[in-house]
């Protein structure tokens, strides 16, 4: 019988102060899981260490490892830890739940920020970094199989990771609900600090048409420009340059307005362009808020791009209710998968004690039927083998159906009177969930190196 | 997509049955106009991916059924007389010109929403549906464009067909007055649309108000000024 655990540390039982010292540099992941497998009753295992999280996930035989396995692991391969109790950081989670969560951890539903894309990316290295140690066999391939498709339809069906949740993406979706096309805009950033290069990255990705980089310090300012493909301009251009400009992202340590309402109006009767979006994220702020009083100009501050961005965290969290809906389909498909291993030795053993008495019966006739034409024989051989298949229908949908394959086994084994030394293909064959909420497998041999989705 | 082929089939069943495709009565120009906009509605959803349009073109489908439904049908309506191929077509093409212009009102609509929202900074469900106010600007001008072009050519037709019929070109009077004042109201939107500044805002507020002349016109000269549409 296979037993599923998973226990770990994330953000939000552990302070950064602990879980930046268990997370495992790369370099040191292999040792961890070689250590961790060479365990007492470890089958398979796969270790997920992200700056938020640390998860062991294992499947052992009979019984799950207690919380003092994992703790004991932990300290062990983290020696810096000596001294520091970790028991009340450390979550155990077992069968379904120990499944669930590692679902919810794939989808992006589990971390800091909601629908963020590299978790998924993160499990797949972990799984690979198992599986490249063969460490892998089919019930982790299943369940990361599974976490993975559940991830890829909380992507698709919902819209949990449309959303921006950073001030820099935030600027950028603002720009997508003015703008269409952002190929053929012009972009002004006033100021090279680090809001004003994440805005640039961003821009660069959207396809802008052209990045001014406007700075005080002419050499700073040209090697950044260069960095970002932008073209460098003086602050005396400003007022010509914006006659030009889209959308102006403003994030400058002047404790003045750089653009006041004056500018603005000289500027608004020569610009062609009709809308002017600008983003000022400079404290104390380099833009007049008055300019807004011009038709099709719009102003944000850091304030309201905070506010956008609360928006889009609440919206996410909406999502994540639809997205956990999803999880828990993908849950119920893997639970069957496990149910219907389970069966399999059962419904192997009926059908060949059943088969094992139709070919002694047949025997049995065999001077009967060896009077009959060959076309006859052969027509009573398919009628016994029907009629078998026929009464015996139901008893294997019952088994595939049945929650508690123990109970099954034991009113198959009384009914049909199974020899209990009957030779099974499997291991002994347990239940895909008992009641203890539980996940388990009878014993496959273990799988090395099977592909992942 | 099965309501529109099945709405196209009837169409095209009282077209056959009929001769001709003239649109003989405020009943027939409403199931005309719904199916039209249904119409642009999923070519323009496939081509552009406008599906925000979908959450009032349908109800708006609807509702013009429903009109269809609560009047009473003409058991005369397959006898009418045949009618010219120009008046036919005038009367399709102002369907459609309004259909257009129907949809120009929409992306007005949703156009002054999404400034409103930008400008106040509202971020709800709504706003993130939204496309974007370039995007919608850019329908709008299409929409204004092909609307202008359908109600262009149709009355020609139908000053074709007065001049054949009358000898005069224009039958000027209440109808022929309204009529072109819709035109040249919408012959003002293209021209300003030209000039790279008429946009936006302004441009929303004349559609709307452009489809307003456009829809009370037509209601309002055919149900109450009398005139060549006789049996609306």
């Amino acid at each position: 019988m296979l037993k599923l655990t998973l226990a770990g540390v994330n953000h939000k039982t552990t302070p950064i102060e602990i879980r930046e010292r268990l997370a495992y540099p790369k370099e040191h992941l292999n040792d961890a899981l070689k250590s961790l497998s060479r365990r007492e009753g470890i089958l398979e295992t796969m270790i997920l260490s992200t700056c938020n999280r640390v998860e062991i996930l294992t499947v052992t035989t009979h019984s799950s490892p207690d919380p003092e396995f994992y703790l004991s692991f932990l300290q062990e391969t983290h020696p810096v830890l000596q001294g520091h109790s970790l028991r009340p950081y450390l979550y155990h989670l077992t069968g379904q739940e120990a499944a669930l969560h590692f679902f919810e951890v794939t989808a992006s539903l589990d971390s800091l920020v909601i629908g963020e894309p590299q978790i998924t990316g993160q499990v797949k290295e972990a799984y690979e970094r198992a599986r490249s140690l063969h460490l892998v066999g089919p019930m982790l391939n299943q369940i990361f199989q599974r976490a993975i498709s559940s991830s890829k339809r909380v992507r698709t069906e919902t819209g949990i990771s449309n959303l921006p949740v950073s001030i820099s993406y935030a600027a950028c979706q603002l720009a997508r609900k003015i703008f269409q096309d952002m190929g053929d805009k012009n972009v002004l950033l006033l100021g090279g600090g680090d809001m004003a290069q994440l805005t640039a990255r961003h821009m660069r990705k959207m396809g802008v048409g052209s990045l001014t980089l406007m700075m005080r310090d002419e050499k700073k300012g040209k090697e950044l420009a260069s960095e970002y493909q932008a073209h460098y301009a003086p602050f005396s251009e400003l007022e010509n340059t914006l006659v030009h400009s889209d959308m102006v992202v403003c994030s400058t340590g002047a404790d003045t307005y750089l653009i006041d309402e004056k500018m603005v109006a000289a500027v608004h009767s020569r610009r062609k362009a009709g809308t002017l979006f600008m983003i000022d994220i400079a404290v104390p702020r380099n833009i007049d808020p008055a300019i807004t009083r011009h038709s099709g100009i719009f102003l944000y501050n850091i304030d309201d791009l905070k506010t956008v961005v609360e928006a889009n965290q609440r919206e996410r969290e909406y999502e994540a209710l639809q997205a956990r809906e999803i999880v828990r389909e993908e849950l119920s498909t893997f639970i069957r998968w496990l149910a219907d291993r389970s069966t399999v030795p059962l419904i192997q053993s009926l059908r060949s004690h059943t088969e094992s008495i139709r070919i002694a019966e047949m025997d049995r006739y065999q001077g009967v039927l060896a009077n009959l034409p060959p076309e006859t024989r052969e027509k009573v051989d398919i009628l016994t083998r029907s009629l078998i298949n026929k009464i015996l229908h139901p008893t294997y949908q019952t088994i595939r159906q049945s929650p508690d394959v123990d109970e099954v086994r034991e009113w198959v084994t009384k009914c049909y009177g199974l020899p209990s030394d009957l030779p099974n293909p499997g291991a002994e064959a347990t239940s895909g969930e008992n009641v203890s909420g539980t996940l388990s497998l009878s014993q496959p041999p273990l799988v090395e190196g099977e592909s992942p989705a | 997509m099965g309501g529109a082929l099945l709405h196209t089939l009837s169409l095209f069943i009282l077209f056959t049955l009929r001769g001709h495709f003239t649109l003989i009565s405020l009943k027939e120009a409403a199931s005309f106009f719904s199916w039209a906009l249904v119409i642009v509605f999923l070519i323009l959803e496939h081509q552009r991916k406008a599906h925000i349009l979908g959450i009032v073109v349908f109800p708006v489908s609807f509702l013009s059924l429903l009109f269809v439904l609560g009047v009473s049908t003409d058991p005369s309506f397959l006898r009418s007389p045949t009618t010219s191929i120009l008046i036919s077509l005038h009367s399709v093409l102002i369907d459609l010109g309004l259909a257009s212009a129907a949809l120009a009102f929409f992306v007005s609509c949703f156009y002054l929403t999404l400034d409103m929202f930008l400008r106040r900074k509202i971020f709800n469900l709504f706003f993130n549906k939204l496309p974007s106010l370039e995007f919608l600007d850019r329908l709008n001008r299409e929409f204004n464009g092909l609307g202008f072009l359908f109600l262009t050519l149709g009355l020609i037709f139908v000053m074709i067909w007065s001049y054949r019929t009358y000898a005069t070109v224009w039958p000027w009077g209440q109808r022929g007055s309204w009529s072109l004042l819709v035109w040249f109201l919408y012959l003002a939107l293209v021209l300003l649309r030209r000039r790279r500044n008429f946009q936006g805002k302004q441009a929303a507020y004349l559609s709307i108000a452009g489809f307003f002349l456009f829809a009370m016109t037509i209601l309002a000269v055919n149900l109450y000024m009398g005139g060549g549409h006789s049996v609306f």
